[in-house]
């Protein structure tokens, strides 16, 4: 296994020279990775004056947490309660979207029923629609429910998750059909192999998803935009987004270490939930990054 | 037991007393689809037919919605902004999609490379990823300001710009791909990382033998095995890009001018600024078109499965 040893592509005579360049190239990456963290950080540190410093202060002069201490007890900007609205919503959907989806595929993967092919069909090219066609008839579904404003709205639409569905099912259709045989043999349900077989034997492929959910409900900024209209309702991209608009000058900011102590505030947990489960969170997307291939 | 275990897994259609038996076994299966399959219905399939229907109405959010046939399309094809939108996107999409196809493969390369802290590397540069749309723009917005933006104070410092960069026409387009680079390159690199290491290590062993190099080892195998990723990454950056709206919204707000106005932008507005749901329904509609001819194309190479 010399293979293992002796990288591909650095078995050359100049070996350390590679070796040192790939080293040099890959820190300059992630200092432009990481700079602007940095910098939005920094930039939160100051006072709005000090922001607009020329030539700018590398670091914050005289740091101050002012600005997070604004946020903090103001109304228009509030994001403690924009990033709880945040997960209340994400936990809530990715736990829907976990049993629904599941249970579906475990049927379209191990049960017979008439129809089953062709209702898995019709399900499987929706896919090929793009999510943004449901958009204006589900706004109006939603407003005469009277669901604006509401939790429902965005937990809801979110549930029935296609690519979920065909990702779990293949999951579940490579599990042995003897040890499902020899379950029911000892009377097990399929309500009980479901739950006692299945869950457990693809809990990786159900964290996957379930990251792939949450991280996506997490984030996302269209259809919150669309159905969370109070300032006390919304998430934290939307939040964040109306801030953008309100606060926009030109092609900065009008209260820049306002804006910056804002995105701090709600990148930072997100970075520690990253760090904490990066192992996780990075296989997640290759698994469901690959539609499960 | 053996009847039993039939009953369970295998029903038989022509069992003598069975058959009723067996259509009970059948709809209580359904009942494990039911919940999924009654959402999809109400959140999926119903608001895919009542886009297609809208779209032939005149559908404003007050007043009467008159059936106008093909007026909502013809107008879209009669629409400036809606040529500038989809030549925007357009342009979007497919620099986005070459940018973050091509150099994650290099990165995904150099972090194939055994070498003590290559996961750290990884770990920083997914990072990025699980950002929301929104700070990233906040952030980036404030780096790349002309007057204020530290960018343009480095780059100065070396005898360059001021450059404005999200506040120039021609610019503008290519700031937000890069924007989207910085964003998004993590996933496409674990996508070839996953590619990466299912190509056995003994290919690049008899390469070397043969006298392969380097840039030859990637020129001649790496990349051509890689194809069919790289095909899939494509595709599916493609798809996603088409669908551009958080950047434009959060950066630019559609300009300078409507220089970044992109089709789902352009849709946002005319449905929730102006209650055109009808023809905004419309733009949906041409969007979809266009992204489900993309996913032939994935389909068509998702195919061709992985083989050595």
């Amino acid at each position: 296994m010399q293979a293992e040893a002796q990288p591909p592509h650095l078995t050359d005579t100049n070996t350390q020279i590679s070796r040192i360049a790939l080293y040099v190239l890959l820190t300059l990456l992630a200092i432009a990775i990481l700079f602007p963290f940095y910098w939005m950080v920094a930039t939160s540190l100051k006072t709005n004056p000090e922001a607009f410093y020329y030539p700018p202060d590398f670091y914050p002069p005289e740091p101050t947490l002012e600005h997070y201490h604004e946020i903090m007890t103001r109304g228009d900007i509030n994001v403690p309660r924009w990033g709880w609205n945040s997960l209340v919503i994400a936990v809530a959907t990715t736990a829907v979207t976990l049993f629904v989806t599941s249970l579906a595929a475990y049927g379209f993967a191990r049960l017979e029923f008439p129809f089953k092919n062709l209702i898995f069909i019709v399900v499987i090219f929706t896919l090929m629609i793009p999510s943004q066609i449901y958009m204006i008839p589900n706004y109006l579904l939603v407003r005469d429910l009277g669901w604006l404003d509401s939790y429902h709205a965005v937990i809801w639409p979110a549930a029935p998750n296609v690519f979920g569905l065909f990702l779990l099912r293949q999951f579940f259709s490579t599990f042995p059909r003897e040890l499902e045989e020899a379950a029911t043999v000892d009377g097990a349900s399929r309500l009980r192999i479901y739950w006692q077989l299945m869950i457990p034997v693809n809990r990786n492929a159900l964290i996957a998803l379930g990251i792939f959910v949450f991280l996506h409900s997490w984030n996302d900024l269209f259809w919150p935009l669309i159905v969370l209209s109070r300032v006390e309702n919304r998430t934290l991209p939307v939040g964040l987004a109306v801030l953008a608009g309100a606060y926009g000058a030109g092609d900065s900011f009008s209260e820049p270490a306002l804006i910056m102590a804002a995105s701090s505030m709600s990148s930072i947990p997100v970075l520690i939930v990253y760090v904490i489960f990066q192992r996780r969170i990075t296989q997640s997307f290759m698994l469901t990054g690959m539609g499960g291939r | 037991m053996i009847g039993r275990l039939k009953q369970s897994l295998l029903p038989e259609k022509k069992s003598a007393s069975g058959s009723w038996r067996t259509w009970k076994w059948y709809v209580s299966n359904y009942a494990f689809i039911l919940p999924f399959m009654i959402l999809f219905a109400i959140f999926i399939f119903r608001p895919i037919i009542a886009s297609l229907q809208m779209s032939f109405f005149r559908w404003e959010i007050f007043g009467p919605k008159p059936f106008i046939g093909f007026e909502n399309y013809e107008e879209l094809l009669t629409d400036d902004l809606w040529w500038v939108a989809l030549r925007n996107t357009v342009y979007f999409a497919f620099l986005t999609s070459a940018l973050l196809t091509t150099i994650p493969i290099f990165i995904a390369i150099a972090l194939n490379v055994p070498f003590r802290g290559r996961n750290i590397f990884r770990t920083l540069f997914f990072f990025p990823y699980v950002l929301s749309a929104s700070v990233v723009g906040l952030v980036m917005r404030w780096l790349l300001g002309q007057q204020f933006g530290i960018v343009n104070y480095l780059l100065g410092a070396v005898g360059v710009g001021p450059i404005p960069f999200i506040a120039d026409s021609d610019l503008v387009i290519p700031s937000l791909s890069v924007i989207t680079l910085w964003w998004a390159f993590g996933f496409p690199m674990l996508i070839y990382l996953a590619g990466l290491s299912n190509i056995p290590q003994d290919i690049y062993e008899a390469a070397r033998i043969d006298g392969a190099r380097g840039w030859q080892m990637i020129r001649y195998i790496t990349v051509p095995l890689l194809r069919p990723i790289i095909l899939f990454v494509a595709v599916t950056q493609l798809i996603s890009h088409f669908q551009v709206f958080a950047q434009p919204y959060v950066i630019t707000n559609g300009g300078p001018g409507q220089d970044s106005v992109t089709v789902i932008f352009y849709m946002f507005r005319a449905a929730w600024t102006y209650f055109r749901m009808g023809f905004a329904t419309t733009m949906a509609v041409f969007l979809a078109i266009i992204i489900m001819a993309f996913t032939l194309l994935q389909f068509r190479f998702g195919a061709s499965r992985l083989e050595y």
